[in-house]
């Protein structure tokens, strides 16, 4: 008969904690590298899907690949305006505070953006805006015609904001207005804000005002900073100035 | 009843880890807003548990005395990474709205109670029904709360309208705090109250008792 | 008198153990017991004899909140009236439009008979709502658990039906104080068991299940297509020069000629009634100057603060006549269940409501009004600082008899 067993003598104890490291760590890599392709085209899907529906083009059950080949994807350097090849994405560049409406501290230097084509002619621009409503930092993209100056659209993919307040942004409803709203105007300063209440009728620049929703103004002033940062100066200002001149 | 079929149907309701033994409310108040994630954090759960119960019990003769937790904790972690990237993998969109929620089954309470109290004692196949009894108990409870919430707070299941919302021309106005973790506070709550006035034997012995003489007593 | 003994006694038979109506003995015992004195004895000792027992002291609750109700009737109905007369609407519809000139009622905003009624055609279908579906929870448990139904219930429905603005949908009404008797109260064991405030516990309910009834800034005067923000709602967005843009002075605000719930706009009716309830004992004075305490303090200490913030500057002697504030402090906050009960503690309960509430309302973003937050965060704590005080006490005996 073998010597009893002792579990916890030293040698056992350094051989368990050895093995079961070594196991465990091939199986949790190995999962994980296996995965990692499926992932990388789960999160490529979900991007590209929520471009489409922002662009109006997504129709249920179709397949989301074939119908963004009609989107160019175009990196863009926000200092310029103009666009960028071969760049590092990561590079963040920090937002002075007096110019931070958006209330996000610092932001990529250079952004991808994307043209929606439709008979080999430009489309829509689709460009990706974020910024801090009430509670949460809300993620979204915001569609703009070729003239640098109309808006097409715009529809926020994550957010935490009240369920029943400030989720009203999600309404179609209420997402329906952003369709041909005025970024500019006549000026160079970004005139599209969320007001309080409904808009009036024959309104003096009612073209630049969307319906605020109601018991949820500070979510409201939330999205009129992120997009008055986003289109102004600091932002997309420079890139899109560069459609209104040509239009 | 065999011991093996009492072991997993017993935390059903019984010997019920949540409104019984009161583990795991954490994630019970956080992935209930809706169905869809619920059910995925139910399946995610009760595989690791019955897993983790397996291996532990497998090896429940070479573990050290002096590093078991940290044994027991490895063996979960390991599982939970790999039930979390085959989510990303296949199940991309819903495991978004789950985000944290899926790593901390490692720290919840009935994982690691069950291999503790349960696994390090029995064999393995009655570990792994152990685990799945107890990860079971833990979805009804969940898959409850979940239907809800979901039906009052948004007026669907699983997505599908079932009552239809004022806002889509209905006549149902959702619920708000159905959507907020408060409310599976109250549900599970309530949950505890029908189950206890079901099933007495789960009711606590009062730590002390006011007398109190009603006037239907004293006629 | 003597017809109704004869007849209460001649159907008692059919109410106690044994009869037919047995599990509604509850609704019996609280018909009986609301017309005659009980009539059992005491039989264990202490006696007290005192003529005030709960019942009373809940009379006496109803009584005090009268001027705030038939002011916040006049007010609902000014508001409305002045609000048709803006945009030139001459009638209303529905059986409100029906009744009101059947009872000689105009929209005159200057008459105040005229005011009266609008208002109460709204107040009332909710005093209503509130009272059969609550009586009917409380008849319900009364008679599953074989005690009598408790007369608090007449204070909970009188003050919630006070505290939720005139346009809400009756079946929220009906929601909202299901949830507050139920799990505010019959889940802890009834009156005198629970340690919320039943009323609060129900418009906080409504207040996070359906917000678009219950906040914003169409909702308090019932005139379709007419909004008007809250005092507290202007200057949380625009600070003082919000409200005097609106044209609300000191004075209205102070008599509750201004946009809110039904009861809370008039801190004049509010002090009325918190006098009547002092000089009564029913309401411990302690904890209403203690609230105010804990609001002023802390607005006249950082009201000349440099900010950004437009609460920050807001003047004590607005912060307490508008939003729910007088209300809150007089018949929310000196509610005998869930406040603290020694009076060091009371000192340092009514302190943490008045000081929450001005947390609430100047440092949090999303809410305007805090005084029904901070209420019932203060009554978890009470338990607490009751605790804490009677540690003391045997503390510092222990020390002098060492």
């Amino acid at each position: 008969m073998p010597k009893e067993f002792d579990r916890d003598s030293i040698s056992n104890t350094l051989i368990v904690a050895i093995g079961l490291s070594l196991v465990c760590s091939v199986i949790v890599s190995g999962a994980a590298i296996a995965l990692k392709p499926i992932q990388q085209s789960n999160e490529e899907l979900f991007r590209k899907q929520i471009i489409l529906e922002v662009a109006g083009l997504m129709e249920p059950g179709a397949d989301v690949r074939t119908l963004f080949e009609s989107i160019e994807e175009r990196v863009v350097d926000l200092e310029s305006g103009n666009y960028a090849e071969d760049v590092d994405t990561a590079e963040m560049v920090a937002i002075p505070d007096e110019l931070d409406l958006a209330g996000i501290g610092e932001r990529a230097r250079y952004i991808p953006v994307y043209h929606v084509m439709k008979n080999g002619e430009l489309d829509q621009l689709i460009l990706p805006v974020y910024g801090k409503g009430l509670w949460s930092t809300l993620y979204g993209y915001l569609s703009v015609a070729p003239d640098g100056n109309a808006t097409r659209g715009l529809q926020f993919y994550a957010h935490g904001e009240t369920p029943g307040l400030g989720d009203q942004m999600d309404k179609e409803d209420w997402r329906a207005q952003w369709d041909s709203k005025e970024l500019y105007g006549d000026g160079d300063q970004p005139q599209v804000r969320v007001i309080k209440g409904l808009v009036p009728d024959g309104i003096d620049g009612g073209e630049h005002m969307i319906d605020g929703m109601s018991g949820a103004t500070l979510t409201g002033n939330g999205i009129t900073g992120l997009l008055q940062y986003w289109t102004g100066a600091h932002g997309f200002g420079p890139y899109l100035n560069n459609f209104r001149e040509n239009s | 009843m065999s011991e093996s079929r009492k072991v997993l149907i017993d935390p059903l309701v019984d010997n019920n880890p949540i409104t019984l033994q009161m583990l795991g409310i954490c994630s019970a108040l956080a992935v209930t807003t809706s169905l869809l994630p619920a059910l995925l954090m139910c399946l995610a759960l009760t595989s690791v548990a019955a897993l983790a119960g397996a291996a532990i019990s497998a090896l429940r003769h070479r573990i050290p005395n002096n590093i078991r937790i940290i044994v027991h904790m490895t063996i979960i972690a390991s599982l939970v990474i790999l039930v979390d990237q085959l989510l990303k993998a296949f199940a991309f969109e819903t495991s978004k709205q789950l985000s944290v929620f899926v790593g901390l089954i490692i720290t919840n309470c009935i994982v690691l109670g069950r291999a503790e109290a349960f696994a390090m004692k029995n064999g393995v196949a009655l570990s792994f029904i152990d685990g799945l009894g107890n990860g079971l108990g833990y979805s009804v409870i969940l898959i409850a709360v979940a239907s809800l919430r979901e039906l009052f707070g948004a007026g669907t299941l699983l997505g599908y309208p079932i009552l239809e919302t004022v806002a889509n021309g209905g006549w149902y106005e959702p619920n708000g705090l159905m959507l907020l973790p408060p409310s599976a506070f109250f549900i599970i709550g309530l949950l505890i109250w029908g189950i206890r006035t079901w099933r007495k034997q789960q009711v606590e012995k009062p730590e002390y008792q006011i007398h109190a003489v009603h006037r239907t007593e004293v006629f | 008198m003597k017809p109704l003994r004869a007849f209460l006694d001649k159907v008692e038979p059919l109410f106690t153990p044994g009869g037919r109506f047995e599990k509604l003995y509850a609704l019996f015992e609280a018909v009986d017991t609301f017309f005659y004195s009980p009539p059992d004895l005491a039989r264990g000792s202490p006696h007290i004899r005192d003529a005030l027992d709960l019942k009373r002291v809940m009379i006496l609750v109803v009584i005090a909140g009268i001027p705030v109700a038939l002011m916040g009737m006049w007010n609902t109905g000014y508001q409305a009236n002045m609000a048709m007369q803006s945009l030139g609407v001459a009638g209303i519809e529905g059986w409100r439009g029906t009744l009101l000139p059947m009872l000689g009622a105009g929209y005159d905003p200057q008459n105040i008979y005229d005011c009266l009624l609008h208002g109460a055609v709204y107040f009332i279908p909710i005093y209503v709502v509130t009272m059969v579906v609550g009586l009917a929870w409380e008849v319900l448990f009364a008679g599953v658990r074989n005690h009598e139904v408790n007369e608090g219930f007449f204070v909970t429905g009188w003050l919630f039906a006070l505290i939720v603005p005139a346009t809400i949908p009756l079946w929220q009404v009906a929601v909202g104080i299901t949830f507050g008797v139920i799990i505010g109260k019959e889940v802890f064991g009834g009156t005198g068991k629970n340690f919320l405030n039943v009323a609060l516990v129900a418009r906080a309910f409504l207040y996070f299940a359906y917000p678009a009834q219950i906040s914003g800034d169409a909702v308090w005067t019932p005139v379709d297509g007419f909004t008007g923000a809250t005092a507290l709602g202007v200057s949380a967005l625009e600070g003082m020069q919000g409200i005097a843009d609106m044209g609300l002075t000191w004075t209205q605000a102070f008599i509750g000629q201004m946009q809110g719930s039904i009861g809370e706009t008039s801190a004049a009716a509010c002090l009325i009634g918190g006098a009547f309830l002092v000089y009564t004992g029913i309401a411990s004075w302690r904890i209403i100057v203690a609230v105010f305490a804990g609001l002023i303090i802390p607005t006249v200490l950082f009201g000349s603060a440099e900010s950004s913030n437009p609460m920050l500057s807001m003047p004590w002697h607005w912060h307490v006549v508008v939003g729910g504030f007088a209300f809150g402090a007089v018949f929310m906050a000196t509610d005998p269940v869930s406040a603290a009960q020694t009076n060091a503690g009371k000192w340092v309960f009514g302190l943490l409501i008045g000081f929450l509430t001005w947390l609430i309302r100047v440092i949090n973003p999303a809410f305007p009004e805090g005084i029904m937050l901070a209420i019932l965060f203060a009554n978890v704590f009470a338990p607490v600082i009751d605790h804490f005080v009677v540690r003391a006490n045997v503390k510092r005996r222990l020390k002098r008899n060492a």
